[in-house]
């Protein structure tokens, strides 16, 4: 079958490429795939945990728990299911559409070998790119696995993407957040014990159950070693995927990508921080909030206060509605912001004690990640917000920072 | 078992009742919405945490373990 991209996706990598081996002609059906990795190793659940706790390996989906506390956590007697996540709700994000488009199998081999190790009745993937989900389904005609697999579609909204609520998805309910917080491995679909991961979680351990732990950790950081998918977007050059070792310094990402290596970087999107320049910072789990791996360059001609006020916008418009301090709360942040942009102070000070109320306040970690956003906005900003009180910035909003329309 | 108040944020409505009957541990934001100072109950405590629970309209006030 031939996928029709409408965009090509550019990907590339800083060293050996290992999640995105063997790509650069395009998607790799079941031939090309095993030519490039070989077979999947059918491996213990005892063989993953001691694997998964050799490598430190964490969720890439934003979360960054260590998969073996997950592995742990189950019950030996079996589980209900293991849940690909795969919905890339946070906007800027590529790499797991990548993934599921062009290294289907691979993504499978992860998850169907895990399924198997972990005595799982089932693989779920929750898919919302329409491409991503017809590769994938191309993919499970081609193999022979002995979980079945099965594809969802999930919307494309902001928390749709969140664990329990593609759990709540799958189940055939709304796609929001359910109030109780309890943990997918305790119960998870249908209630019942459940190994939920990001895609790109389980691409890594298709490629940690072939390598072993010290083959897997001879590249990255020593406290996670290997490699990690980063999606670098805004003022670059060449934005796309770049799979790099982890720990990279930033400032080779950006000039690989062809950013401005001065000035304000985004990490880990619109739930992460900002961070006032890129020098002296590595991109490594836990030590800097890489949520899904996204990387975003401001450049120095947009109005960063408006940009963030426009994706604050967004924010809100993406709350679930269920819980009240995130509805009100992200919305009366837009109008602080607003005020603040047009030079009312009162809209600095009312900012600041709306982003004291709003982190912890909701089912979902939404109210916690754009507080997150937009107090590291007000802080590595301090001088534009001055240049706006006392009249303007003198720069135009460019759109920098991408805010999904209808089709996303 | 320690125990601490919880709030199911998809429940709660902002009726304020939970504020009116736990006036030291219990106020209202600009909204309406309660802020719970997150220490644990202490055994003292327990009744009046409980009467509130009950009390509750939305039933989003619980009682979760620490």
């Amino acid at each position: 079958m031939t996928l029709v991209q409408e965009n090509p996706p550019l990907l590339r990598s800083i060293g050996q490429p290992r999640l995105l081996a063997g790509l650069l002609e395009g998607r790799a059906d079941l031939q090309h795939h095993l030519w490039t990795h070989g077979r999947q190793p059918q491996l213990s659940r005892e063989t993953y945990s001691e694997l998964a706790t050799a490598v430190g390996l964490r969720g890439r989906g934003g979360a960054g728990f260590p998969v073996a506390l997950k592995l742990a956590d189950l019950p030996a007697k079996g589980i209900e299911a293991v849940v690909v996540n795969g919905s890339e709700s946070e906007p800027l994000s590529r790499k797991d559409r990548l993934l599921l488009t062009l290294a289907p199998h691979l993504v499978l081999d992860g998850a169907a070998g895990l399924a198997q190790a972990l005595h799982a009745r089932e693989v779920l993937v929750a898919v919302h790119d329409a491409t991503a989900a017809a590769s994938i389904r191309a993919a499970i005609e081609e193999r022979q696995d002995a979980v079945p697999i099965q594809v969802s579609d999930t919307p494309g909204r902001f928390v749709a993407g969140e664990a329990r609520a593609v759990l709540s998805i799958l189940e055939g309910g709304p796609a929001v957040p359910p109030g109780r917080r309890v943990l997918p491995t305790r119960k998870g679909y249908h209630q019942r014990p459940t190994f939920l991961s990001n895609v790109e979680t389980f691409a890594q351990l298709a490629v940690l159950a072939r390598l072993g732990s010290r083959e897997f950790s001879s590249t990255g950081v020593s406290s996670e070693p290997g490699t990690q998918l980063l999606t670098v977007a805004g003022a670059v050059q060449r934005p796309g995927v770049i799979e790099t070792p982890t720990g990279v310094p930033l400032e080779t990402v950006l000039q690989y990508a062809g950013a401005p290596v001065a000035g304000p970087v985004l990490i880990g999107g619109y739930h992460g921080q900002w961070l006032p320049r890129p020098d002296g910072i590595k991109l490594s789990r836990p030590e800097v909030a890489l949520g899904a791996g996204i990387v975003v360059a401001l450049g120095p001609d947009t109005c960063p206060l408006g940009e963030v006020h426009r994706v604050a916008q967004w924010l809100a418009s993406q709350s679930a509605g269920q819980c009240g301090p995130c509805v009100f709360g992200t919305a009366a942040l837009v109008d602080d912001f607003g005020r603040l942009l047009s030079g009312d102070p009162a809209g600095w000070h009312d900012a600041h004690r709306h982003l004291g109320l709003v982190p912890g306040r909701g089912a979902c970690a939404h109210p916690d990640g754009s507080a997150r956003f937009l107090a590291s906005a007000l802080e590595v900003f301090g001088d534009d917000v001055r240049q706006h009180l006392a009249g303007g910035c003198g720069r135009a909003v460019l759109g920098v920072l991408p805010v999904p329309g209808g089709g996303w | 078992m320690v125990k601490k108040l919880e709030i199911d944020w998809t429940r709660c409505d902002g009726h304020g009742l939970c504020a009116t009957l736990l006036g030291d541990d219990v106020v209202l934001d600009e909204w309406g919405f309660p802020v719970l100072d997150g220490r644990p109950v202490t055994p003292g405590e327990l009744t009046n945490a409980r009467r509130a629970v009950l009390a509750c309209p939305a039933l989003a006030l619980r009682l979760g373990e620490v």
